[in-house]
């Protein structure tokens, strides 16, 4: 007689299915059901009480008529452009130093990636305090007969000031990740290329560099994604100011939804989406473009 | 495969973005003033440990046994994102306290329950607008609605050091050019570097409002439709703002500072005199106890006439609260005047109703002010203050002054090209509210 059931390979596929149900079910009423609901509230006049008013693409347009957004816009873009030019750099820079056999490698290496295990709250706190002109910043180079300045508050220097804390927080990370990638590119490459008479540089330009790719649209990709998201650091250390030069897309963002203009605020964040998912592509087709 | 990671990259770049989309919406519930004092009850709090919010929830509770309530202290800083978060999640307070400059911007959305319905025109038995002065009647309004009841006030006058003065031969100043040389007098430079200052310039809204007020200005037309801040009043003010900074007297004291009350400057004697409203009575007194009988009050310095911003602190019952009768029931308690007294007692701030207003303990000797009664000065300051114009764009207005006044304080700008650049966002935001 015959046995009476399902295909395997349907049985398999509803294994499968039960298997990702639940987290399916999480993503869509944390993610796709937030999304949606969001992308409508974007063409929408909302404050969370009263029923929502159409007002088709109005929101987009006021946004980039919007003198304070376009600052923040550009003060984000400034922010990534500079934390991600610096940060990345001094990471490799540190990954390639705490890879040779120095004395005190161990310690070296706890102490650029402790800041990375500290609230980010608290280090903006602690480098508020440093920067402030009566702080140590500015005690220090007192001392050495140079003039004090209040960086945090004057518009000219503050974003610098806040990149600096930034890059400085997340230098670990940056140096960890490296390192580790690091220690994975096989070392007959390097006797191979010393074999062929390379020098240090080129041993680094087309061993390291091309082992470092992969780790490298890592590191630039959530870098990216978390720099243009900057947020902690102004609201502990500027508050967006002085004169909103420290302003961010999320700063923003964050004050549209605190004057509970919800349709504004979520378009705020699909712009950030859409300029995120473009760079992410373009990042991704130009790694693998040289793969 | 491809396609999949940037995929990825996406929905994990909009998962951290849309965090803010999980609100909902909720119906607005019908509010009934009447029937007994049952359910749960949600209070929010900013005033911090001096409250005396926290005492009267206790005495509330043992009048009504058979409320819950869940009381809340809440972060000055942060109170309206969560006040936000709350409203706009459907998961607010019954009653929060909100600070007088945040009303027009949720009045203007519909976000606060009009507590005329609530009241039925009194509270505790008596005609509210008799409880009241016009000045707080008008800043408890919003285009004729009753959307607040003020809880404490805010008006400025001057803080000094009351033992430097005599040191130093100096009469509490009572025009601008007094109050410039007593600056003078109070700041100390060492080695070429200005170590006690005369005067803490603070470069926001409320500062700048005093001194364009004094000068006979106003921050909006009659109307409210276009900028007023930057007539010639305006430019006098911000100037004499800034010229304690151009000759030293002054200390900048911006947002990096931390802490916009000036306490760590008050603290280690590098401030001299200061404008503030009542509440800083309190925070004196907690935060620099060694400093008892050094300091009085006296009212501002006037340019051409008295004047100040009138605010404080107001009762909101937000309009998708679940229990609006409680809600108004523990308003009307915290408004007795014995409620009221405890906004002095144990806030140090100043209360609001007219019949608190006239308590003799407010009148009575202060230790710490050296046997003086500043309440009074406070009280004569109220009488001549402007609420900040109710209009709903008021916040991006006001950082737009924020702005231009710290500009031009740093030096950035000249005062009139400042206030020129925020009144022109600020005329954009009143044509396009």
């Amino acid at each position: 007689m015959a046995r009476v059931g399902l295909h395997p390979h349907t049985r398999r596929a509803l294994t499968g299915y039960a298997l990702i149900a639940p987290a399916m079910l999480v993503t869509t009423a944390f993610l796709l059901v937030p999304m949606a609901l969001s992308a409508y509230w974007s063409l929408t006049t909302y404050n969370g009480i009263t029923a929502p008013t159409w007002v088709g693409l109005h929101n987009y347009v006021a946004l980039f008529q919007d003198p304070r957004f376009l600052r923040s816009l550009s003060n984000t873009v400034a922010f990534v452009i500079l934390g991600m030019t610096i940060g990345p750099a001094l990471g490799l820079c540190a990954a390639l130093l705490l890879n040779e056999r120095i004395h005190g490698r161990a310690f070296f290496r706890t102490a650029i990636f402790l800041p990375v295990t500290t609230s980010l709250v608290v280090v903006a706190t602690v480098w508020k305090m440093l920067l402030n002109d009566q702080g140590i910043v500015n005690a220090v180079l007192s001392f050495f007969g140079l003039s004090g300045h209040a960086w945090l508050a004057d518009p000219s220097t503050a974003l610098y000031a806040v990149i600096l804390v930034s890059v400085w927080q997340g230098l670990g990370f940056e140096a960890v990740v490296f390192l580790a990638a690091l220690q994975s590119i096989p070392h007959d490459l390097y006797d191979a290329a010393r074999v062929d008479g390379a020098n240090s540089w080129r041993r680094f330009r087309h061993v390291t560099l091309p082992g470092l790719r992969p780790t490298l649209l890592f590191v630039f990709v959530i870098g990216i994604i978390g720099s243009f998201q900057v947020f902690d650091q102004m609201f502990v250390m500027t508050q967006g100011g002085p004169v909103g030069s420290t302003e961010t897309i999320v700063y923003y963002l964050i004050d549209r939804f605190q004057a509970l203009e919800l349709g504004r605020a979520s378009a705020v964040a699909y712009i950030l989406l859409a300029i995120l998912a473009t760079l992410s592509a373009i990042q991704f087709r130009l790694f693998e473009e040289r793969s | 495969m491809k396609a999949l990671r940037i995929a990825g990259a996406v929905v994990l770049a909009a998962g951290m973005l849309l965090a803010a989309g999980c609100g909902s919406s909720s119906s607005t519930p019908s509010a009934t003033a009447s029937g007994p004092i049952t359910g749960t009850l949600t209070v929010w709090d900013y005033y911090g440990s001096a409250t005396p919010i926290k005492p009267a929830v206790a005495a509330f509770q043992k009048l009504h046994p058979d409320l819950k309530i869940n009381y809340q202290a809440v972060d000055y800083d942060t109170f309206q994102q969560k006040f936000s978060v709350g409203v706009s999640s459907g998961a607010p307070p019954d009653v929060a306290t909100l600070d007088m400059t945040w009303i027009p911007e949720y009045a203007s959305q519909g976000v606060l329950t009009d507590v005329s319905a609530l009241s039925g025109g009194t509270l505790n038995g008596r005609p509210i607008a008799a409880q009241y002065t016009p000045g707080a009647l008008h800043a408890m309004t919003y285009q004729g609605h009753l959307v607040t009841m003020l809880y404490d006030f805010d008006a400025y006058a001057l803080y000094y050091r009351a033992d430097l003065f005599k040191q130093k031969g100096i009469a509490a100043p009572t025009t601008w050019s007094q109050f410039s040389a007593a600056a003078r007098k109070l700041a100390v430079t060492r080695g070429g570097k200005a170590v006690k200052y005369g005067f803490q310039v603070l470069p926001d809204t409320f500062h700048f409002a005093q001194m364009l007020f004094q000068s006979g200005g106003t921050i909006l037309n009659s109307d409210d439709t276009q900028a007023a801040f930057d007539s010639p009043a305006g430019v006098t003010a911000l100037n004499y703002m800034k010229s304690f900074l151009d000759d030293g007297t002054g200390v900048y004291w911006g947002p990096d500072q931390g802490d916009s009350s000036g306490i760590a400057g008050i603290k280690d004697q590098r401030i001299g005199m200061f404008l503030n409203g009542p509440y800083m009575m309190g925070i004196l007194k907690s935060s620099a106890p060694e400093q008892k009988g050094e300091w009085a009050v006296a009212p501002a310095p006037i340019n051409t006439r008295p004047g100040s911003y009138l605010g404080g602190t107001g009762l909101a019952i937000p309009a998708n609260a679940k229990n609006p009768a409680a809600a108004w029931a523990f308003a009307q308690f915290l408004l007795t005047p014995s409620q009221q007294i405890g906004v002095y007692k144990y806030g140090g701030a100043a209360p609001a109703t007219t019949a608190a207003l006239h308590d003799p303990l407010l009148t009575k000797p202060d230790p710490y002010f050296g046997g003086q009664a500043p309440f009074a000065v406070f009280l004569q300051a109220m009488s001549t203050a402007t609420p900040f114009p109710y209009v709903k764009p008021w916040s991006d207005i006001d950082t737009a002054i924020s702005d231009g006044v710290t500009s031009a304080l740093l030096g950035k700008q000249s005062a009139a090209d400042a206030l020129k650049g925020a009144a022109g966002r600020t005329n954009d935001l009143l044509a396009g509210q």
